[in-house]
């Protein structure tokens, strides 16, 4: 079990509030790890910050030992990480099918001058072949049906699922997925478990942000406990359970969750 | 009457061939340029200065050489191409929206100020002109028949140009365009360098303004800040929308409709005594009443832009029988409590 992702003292702050302060954890490879903590505790200031949606004012943060803090996005998804949104950013006006198709950036085939020239036989069939692949996964995800409807079109759920199978067709080595139960009918959590136990499997590694508790129980291997901007504990959810400083900053609100946070 | 086509057909193709360039801008990537009637204006000025030789007192003017009138054009529509890199690789940096419109239209009455006002580069308010029946001696073509080879070759260049806008706008290059306009936080989270690749576009179609301004200059035979205005800009965005925003042919038939259609269509309004200057601002509330209408009802254009639709080619893998043919509860709730 080696660390994929590795956080190191990251730092954040907008004027004098301190939203991410000295963050420290890692990612394991091949696992799934939940990040969970209070509204405001610093969880998707983090996600930006990893991921080049914003530049950390100190700290390091290493995909498979490369430095990729204050890269920009499109930079670090290239290296393997990809990220969702707290809320579907679909591409609305596009077709279900062309959101897939163009989640697998391909540098080369999109110059302007290729472009312009036209596909070569092989590029053809690489398309075709990608096609396939998309189509299969929108089977897995039962989208298929919908392939050819503007994505924007489609459920709230529905949305959250494109993105997975965005991801799904873009490979990543690492995806870090912003709250995907919110908005989804909770009827469809245990497709959305499968969905993402299905990313470990094809090897895609997975860091997850969720107030859902039951679901990052029943998903992931490790989790990340943040608060106020720091990390408070880190470790499998059973051994958080019996973690004071857990329960008080998180654990203990639990009562009055009902696990359907919009 | 011949005369007749033969100006609706020369100005019809130039004027397709701006629109087709702001249609990658806009249609394509999603940016809302307010400049890019100055990348025309200066596509018709470089090509002006380039060909008509030195400047004699009391006119005064840049360049002033006597490039053949191809090589003209090709450096007009590079200038044009220059500005819009600038131009662009500022404004693209970190506005969008609104605040990217305000830049533009900043860069654009720069722009027309200094045509207008700094004399000793395109002469000022009286502009340039002397462009005479281009290639015509060089041809051999008489001065009575010239019309003719020049609609013919505008009609070719917009030819050309739709192929390659067509081809394009299918491409990998024009999909990932359109991720910027629908999403661009999303886009760039897949791996699009969107600053880069808004650029490009940019550029692009200033580059299509340009080209247009150039055979415009060869049309006109002159060009001065009283032939065009920065508000011209909303002409070409009135018949893009009316067209289909992002669809090439629509952008082809919103320019038959609402530039040449309309202008047309009030050519022939009575003259009211006293008031010189009622067609042409009938025709602006024309355009308007037009634009407001389609917003309303129609708000993707006659021919909105073709998305790709996936058949089920026989025995491939991942396609399974469709339900029964006929409108699908796509929206509906029935997939999500169907798969639970």
């Amino acid at each position: 079990m080696t660390a994929l992702l590795e956080v190191r003292d990251l730092s954040k702050h907008f004027g004098g509030v301190y939203a991410v302060e000295d963050c420290s954890f890692s990612a394991a490879e091949g696992q799934v790890t939940g990040l969970i903590g209070p509204n405001g505790a610093g969880k998707s200031t983090a996600i930006d910050l990893m991921t080049g949606f914003k530049i950390p004012d100190a700290g390091t943060v290493l995909l498979d030992g490369t430095p990729i803090a204050g890269r920009p996005p499109h930079r670090i998804s290239r290296l393997g990480l990809v990220r969702t949104f707290q809320s579907p950013r679909e591409w609305p006006g596009l077709t279900v099918l062309e959101n897939l198709v163009l989640a697998a950036w391909n540098g080369r085939r999109e110059r302007f001058l290729r472009s312009l020239r036209g596909p070569t036989k092989k590029e053809k069939a690489a398309a075709a072949d990608e096609l396939v692949r998309a189509r299969q996964i929108l089977d897995e995800l039962g989208l298929l049906g919908l392939r050819n409807e503007r994505a924007g079109n489609l459920s709230g759920g529905q949305k959250r699922l494109v993105e997975f199978a965005r991801i799904r067709m873009a490979r990543p080595r690492l995806v870090i997925l912003d709250e995907p139960m919110g908005g989804v009918n909770p009827v469809l959590g245990e497709r959305m478990a499968t969905a993402v136990l299905g990313f470990v499997a094809a090897g895609t590694s997975v860091i997850i942000v969720e107030h859902n508790l039951p679901f990052i129980e029943r998903v992931t291997d490790q989790v990340v406990v943040m608060a106020a901007g720091t990390v408070i504990a880190q470790g499998p959810f059973d051994t958080l359970r019996s973690n004071q400083a857990v329960v008080d900053a998180y654990l203990g609100e639990m009562p009055t969750y009902d696990g359907a946070d919009a | 009457m011949i005369d007749y086509l033969v100006t609706i057909f020369t100005e019809g193709s130039i004027f397709a061939i701006m629109a087709l360039g702001l249609n990658i801008v806009w249609g394509w990537s999603g940016d809302f340029d307010l400049a890019f009637y100055g990348y025309v204006a200066l596509g018709a000025y470089m090509t002006l200065v380039l060909t008509v030789g030195p400047a004699s007192s009391p006119t005064e003017y840049i360049l002033g050489l006597t490039l053949p009138f191809p090589v003209a054009v090709l450096l007009a529509t590079l200038s044009a191409m220059l500005l819009a890199l600038i131009v662009g690789a500022i404004a693209l940096r970190h506005l969008r929206g609104i605040y990217f419109s305000i830049v533009t239209l900043g860069a654009v009455y720069v722009l027309y100020i200094l045509a207008g006002q700094f004399v000793p580069l395109f002469n000022g308010y009286n502009g340039l002109s002397g462009l005479v029946a281009p290639m015509g001696d060089v041809l051999g073509i008489d001065y009575s028949s010239y019309q003719f080879f020049y609609v013919a070759l505008c009609m070719v260049m917009l030819t050309i140009v739709l192929f390659g806008v067509t081809r394009l706008s299918g491409s990998r290059f024009g999909l990932a365009l359109r991720s910027l306009r629908e999403d661009e936080r999303a886009a760039a989270a897949f791996g699009r360098d969107i600053y880069i690749l808004k650029l490009k576009a940019y550029v692009l179609g200033a580059g299509l303004g340009g080209f247009a301004g150039a055979l415009f200059a060869g049309y006109l035979t002159a060009f001065n800040p009283s032939s065009w205005s920065p508000v011209e800009t909303i002409i070409l965005y009135a018949a893009i929308l009316v067209g289909g925003r992002g669809s090439t042919r629509g952008v082809v038939l919103g320019v038959a409709v609402m530039v040449m259609g309309l202008q047309e269509a009030t050519r022939y309004l009575p003259e009211i005594a006293g008031h010189p200057s009622f067609a042409p601002a009938f025709r602006l509330i024309l355009t308007g009443i037009v634009l407001v209408v389609f917003i309303r009802f129609r708000p993707q254009g006659i021919l909105p832009e073709r998305r790709m639709r996936d058949g089920d080619p026989p025995g491939s893998p991942g396609t399974r029988p469709e339900p029964a043919p006929g409108p699908q509860p796509v929206t509906g709730p029935a997939l999500e409590t169907g798969a639970a």
